[in-house]
């Protein structure tokens, strides 16, 4: 919203520097975001109108704030028109059928105009606040919108069938087009401007080309109308037509101040374009507007803002805001005539104790409420005299429950050197179905449509709420792949979202952790030998995270997971319950991304880990005699799996065997094809002696014997 | 029976190869460099063999020892004498030659050992955090110190939460399908998290200090300083006899912590639906302290977020009486507070997840 500094000086009088002005206002609450020069020494305020403050898209409602904030008052120009002749009655008829999405309408006529070029000053004027200059008739309604923040429009009488209007709403599927040239189809809801047979506006929005001011034309009628801002805004949001008429409409105009903009443009029109005004306007406004009366406790002011603000002053503000005193209050603290109150300690006594109440000015719709008044005095009071204090502190601080168990978390990924990602939570519909999604998330039945999706995605395609964070980070493995990095380690912990098993209810929010690392173990250009990533090394993070939330170990078991590779994927368990997954991408999902190395992806279910119990430390008394460790290695299948060769040792229930290890595993020459060595490391000791070599040797053949039995081929000692 | 000269003279011709080394002078210790690690370390074997055959048990040297007692006792103690100088002659020349090799095999050790120390460490990869969470952790920590309770709701809301609540009219803007995302079935992705007040008012009464960090969305398109998903502090205290210099003395207190002890704080009045009155606050730059730089656009001022009191029809949307209790809410962008920190350009880097920028921040 652009304001000329001169047009405000001509309001107002003031004195103040541009500057001046403007740091004066961005401090009472009316932020001017630019200040340029233009033509002839003037200034223009780019102003930042908040959306309740439709009163400040005009240079008037600026004034009366800057005359608040400066003590000047506000002079209107006079508007009376230079020459007078008949009544509206005789000329035009006016009929409101919706007086509900019309509570005023105001026509008036000028004959006799002729329509021109605007004189300088005005072309000026318009064009140093970036309005462009069309015709004397076009610009002076566009003057006084900017000056009283009333839009008015200007119609051609004779182009009016019947030369009369009818405020109707429209019929569903008329036609009307607009100025801009554009054909439009209505709707029901939207109202209309009509003339005896069909819509020549649509009411708050835009007028129609077909009524528009001409150089022919003779006779105007200038139309000055209070429309329901709901169904202005309605209108204006479903035409996709947003205008200067519809910004003001749609926010709330003066509605006591319908006349004065009509005569202020009248008057312009007889000096400028010639003609004569009727006497009257025809003023349809069956059940007037009585704006709100608000109390005000002085107290409040100093309750809410903390400011000290004496009643007096208090009342200066308001007064000089258009607030008035109502009957009793006014008797109560005088004859307020502005600026000086006689006697101001004899007033702040006697109103100080009560409730003051004010009718609101008809142009403040934003003000209903004691709090608002209260806003309006400290604002002008001063917001910057407020001091710092600390509240008093009868309450402790606290973090969410798990917090640091989540940073725990953050922590050991990053230490094994996961960067952490942010994606957004929208994402393709394209995924849906190719990932397996956490069971702790899915409650309905697997058959059912689990996604969550938006009407209005602003992201091409991005529709869906993830359910999984995996997509996420494949588009982000594959953008750093395009920007040239190979070794990535992501991890991103976030919500996940479901359909709720009920309709009507908020989907399921869960909290998931997933993880996609792909590239070399180790960081480039080390004095050490590169390796590249595997699933131990993802499965280690996840047991590193587990570890450092102090959580029991995860269990790992094989398992067929939709978007893993088959052979490479394994189900997360914690505490028995699966909570997520990890392994190899499968391949069909790696030539989608175009993966032209392996990626390993995990993703398991945050909220679960963070709620679940934590693994108390408690002390074990350190053993007085030593362990003693024998390694055994065993050929077998290559499907028989580590844990089933240590659960099977510690099935033996052998009280001295206290640890079955992993040495390593061998694949290659000397071993058969489909098999593997695998070298374990059994560690034997009693709690009350040394055991002896005997002993060991015994419970140790056992186990081998065991093993072999089960799962050998033939095995090495 | 040995002589004495005949013994001197063989060890000499045996030691002749290491005389070089023996002296106390530039000349032996440049004989001795001439030597390769595996050349000196022979040398002192075989100087260490030398040493066993001329002064051990078998040797000549012992055998004209033993024979001291059997000279005629007033030819002995010359004798003895005699003997003891050949002694100490060779023992001089053995250890000479060792201790100039010995000393040139250590250092050549010492040369061969030697490592570059401006080599890289080794180390595993380490991992970042991302910058949001960094400053998300750090505002999180200041207000648990500062007595708030960290609270959070869902992201998908009902409209209750997300405007009635929050005295959100039915016709304002935020509501339009322009501004907020919508689900199919009519629930609103969250635009503030303003909605978490309502929650926290519900589960606790007052006298209560919340603050909720969190995701919310707005539908922006992408560019450098917008995104369709941010995220967001908002913060509540609500007690009896609650103001504004509560409230500034608040986010003053905040941002001290958070950006030095001469830091200030300002209020411009503003507008919104669940404040009232309402407030802007901006604080003075941290980069020039209020002088004015590129950073805060040369006004000195750096704009946060927005404040205000709790509106009453808040309250009585969660059974507070404003009457009794009067309260403080605000609210500022986290991605806000980041882009500030690390002076980013384009804000949609933070949620492009490039290695490259992540790597930058701890």
């Amino acid at each position: 919203m652009k304001i000329s500094y001169e047009w405000l000086r001509e309001l107002t009088g003031v004195e103040l520097t541009a500057a001046d002005l403007r740091e004066r206002l961005t401090m009472a609450g009316l932020e001017v975001e630019g200040l340029h020069e233009a033509a002839d020494g003037d200034f223009v305020l780019e102003m930042a109108v908040l959306s309740n403050r439709p009163d400040l898209l005009s240079h008037l409602g600026v004034a009366r704030e800057v005359g608040v904030s400066t003590g000047v008052s506000v002079r209107l120009a006079q508007a009376e028109p230079a020459s007078l002749s008949g009544r509206a009655g005789e000329l035009t008829a006016v009929e409101v059928r919706d007086s509900q999405l019309c509570p005023r309408y105001a026509a008036r006529v000028v004959r006799g105009v002729r329509v021109a070029p605007s004189p300088e000053w005005l072309i000026k004027r318009l064009q140093a606040i970036g309005q462009r200059p069309i015709n004397n008739i076009a610009d002076i309604t566009n003057y006084v919108m900017h000056e009283l923040g009333q839009p008015l429009h200007a119609f051609d009488l004779d182009k009016l069938t019947e030369r009369r209007i009818v405020v109707r709403r429209a019929q569903a599927g008329e036609k009307i087009t607009t100025l801009d040239g554009t054909a439009r189809e209505l709707d029901a809801e939207m109202l209309v401007i009509a003339d005896a047979v069909r819509p020549v506006a649509v009411a708050g929005v835009m007028g129609g080309a077909d009524s528009e001011i001409s150089d022919a034309t003779r006779d105007v009628l200038i139309e000055s109308a209070y429309f329901d801002p709901a169904s202005v805004r309605r209108t204006a949001r479903t035409l996709g037509l947003q205008t200067d008429a519809s910004d003001r409409f749609e926010r709330g105009v003066d509605y006591a101040g319908v006349l004065r903009a009509q005569q202020r443009a009248v008057a312009l029109i007889c000096e400028l374009a010639g003609g004569a005004a009727t006497e009257d306007a025809l003023d349809i406004y069956p059940q007037p507007i009585a704006p709100p009366v608000v109390a005000l406790r002085f107290a409040r002011v100093r309750g809410l803002t903390g400011l000290d603000v004496p009643p007096h002053e208090a009342l200066r503000i308001l007064n000089a805001l258009g607030f008035e005193l109502t009957g009793a209050a006014s008797e109560a603290a005088g004859k307020h005539t502005m600026p000086e109150f006689a006697g101001q300690a004899n007033l702040d006594a006697q109103v100080a104790p009560n409730a003051v109440a004010f009718n609101c000015p008809t142009w403040r719709a934003d003000v209903q409420i004691e709090e608002d008044l209260v806003e309006e005095v400290g604002r002008h009071f001063g917001f910057w005299q407020i001091e710092d204090a600390l509240p008093p502190s009868p309450v402790a601080g606290e973090y969410r429950a798990h917090e640091n168990r989540r940073r725990a978390a953050r922590q050991a990924l990053a230490a094994r050197g996961f960067d952490e990602a942010l994606s957004f939570s929208f994402t393709e519909a394209a995924h849906d179905g190719q990932y397996e999604l956490l069971p702790g998330l899915i409650v309905r039945a697997e058959e059912s449509f689990p996604f969550i999706t938006l009407g209005n995605p602003i992201i091409e395609d991005a529709a869906r709420m993830r359910a999984t964070l995996v997509p996420g980070l494949l588009a982000a493995a594959r953008h750093n792949f395009n920007h040239g990095t190979r070794d990535v380690r992501l991890f991103e912990t976030g919500r996940v979202f479901a359909a709720h098993e009920e309709a009507g209810h908020l989907p399921h929010e869960r909290e998931a952790c997933a993880l996609v690392a792909t590239g070399g173990a180790l960081e480039a250009n080390r004095a050490a030998a590169p390796r590249e990533l595997d699933f131990y090394d993802l499965k280690g993070a996840l047991e590193a995270t587990a570890d450092a939330m102090n959580l029991p170990a995860l269990e790992f078991v094989a398992a067929r997971v939709k978007h893993l590779r088959e052979g490479q994927a394994a189900r997360v368990l914690l505490g028995g319950r699966e909570i997520g997954s990890a392994g190899r991408l499968a391949d069909e999902l790696a030539t989608v991304y175009k993966f032209r190395q392996p990626v390993y992806v995990a993703e398991v279910d945050f909220s679960a880990l963070l709620e679940a119990p934590e693994a108390p430390a408690r002390y074990t008394p350190l053993s007085r005699f030593p362990s003693v460790v024998r390694d055994v290695s065993l050929v077998a299948d290559r499907r028989v799996a580590f844990a089933e060769m240590r659960r099977a040792a510690f099935d033996l229930n052998l009280e001295a065997l206290r640890g079955v290890a992993l040495v390593y595993t061998y694949e290659g020459e000397k071993v058969p094809v489909g098999c593997r060595s695998v070298t374990l490391r059994f560690e034997y000791r009693a709690d009350e002696r040394t055991l002896r070599d005997e002993e060991v040797d015994a419970l140790h053949a056992q186990i081998i014997s065991t093993l072999e039995q089960k799962f050998s081929r033939q095995s090495q000692p | 029976m040995e002589q004495p000269a005949a013994v001197r003279e063989a060890f000499e011709q045996e030691f002749g190869r290491f005389a070089g080394f023996s002296g106390v002078n530039s000349s032996s210790m440049a004989n001795v460099a001439a030597l390769d690690l595996a050349a000196a370390e022979a040398s002192v074997r075989e100087l260490q063999d030398l040493r066993t055959r001329h002064t051990g048990k078998k040797s000549a040297l012992a055998n004209l020892k033993k024979q001291i007692g059997r000279v005629a006792p007033e030819e002995r103690a010359a004798f003895g004498q005699q003997i003891q100088q050949l002694e100490a002659g060779i023992v001089e020349s053995l250890d000479g030659a060792a201790r100039t090799l010995e000393s040139h095999v250590a250092q050549m050790r010492v040369e061969q050992e030697r490592i570059d120390v401006t080599l890289p460490g080794r180390r595993p990869r380490r991992g970042h955090l991302h910058p949001i969470t960094l400053v998300w952790q750090e505002i999180e920590d200041i207000f648990v110190a500062m007595g708030y309770t960290v609270e959070d709701g869902p992201e998908i809301e009902t409209d209750f939460y997300n405007f009635d609540a929050l005295n959100i009219p039915a016709t304002h803007p935020a509501r339009s399908a322009q501004d907020t995302f919508y689900t199919t079935d009519g629930f609103a992705l969250r635009s503030q998290t303003s909605t978490v007040q309502i929650h926290a008012m519900q589960r606790r009464r007052p006298p209560l200090r919340v603050i909720a960090p969190g995701r919310v969305f707005r539908r922006d398109t992408p560019d450098a300083t917008h995104n369709p998903m941010f995220f967001q502090v908002e913060g509540l205290l609500v007690d009896r006899g609650i103001t504004m210099a509560h409230l500034k003395g608040t986010v003053t207190e905040f941002l001290r912590r958070l950006y030095g002890a001469d830091t200030r704080t300002r209020f411009r009045p503003s507008y919104f639906p669940f404040t009232e009155p309402s407030a802007e606050f901006d604080f003075s730059c941290f980069k020039c302290n209020g002088v004015g730089c590129r950073l805060c656009k040369g006004s000195g001022w750096i704009e946060l977020g927005g404040s205000g009191m709790v509106h009453p029809n808040v309250l009585r949307a969660v059974g507070v009486d404003p009457e009794e209790f009067s309260g403080f809410a605000f609210g500022f962008g986290i991605d806000r507070m980041c882009a500030l920190k690390y002076e980013l350009d384009d804000i949609r880097l933070l949620f492009e997840n490039d290695v490259r920028f992540l790597e930058q921040f701890t």
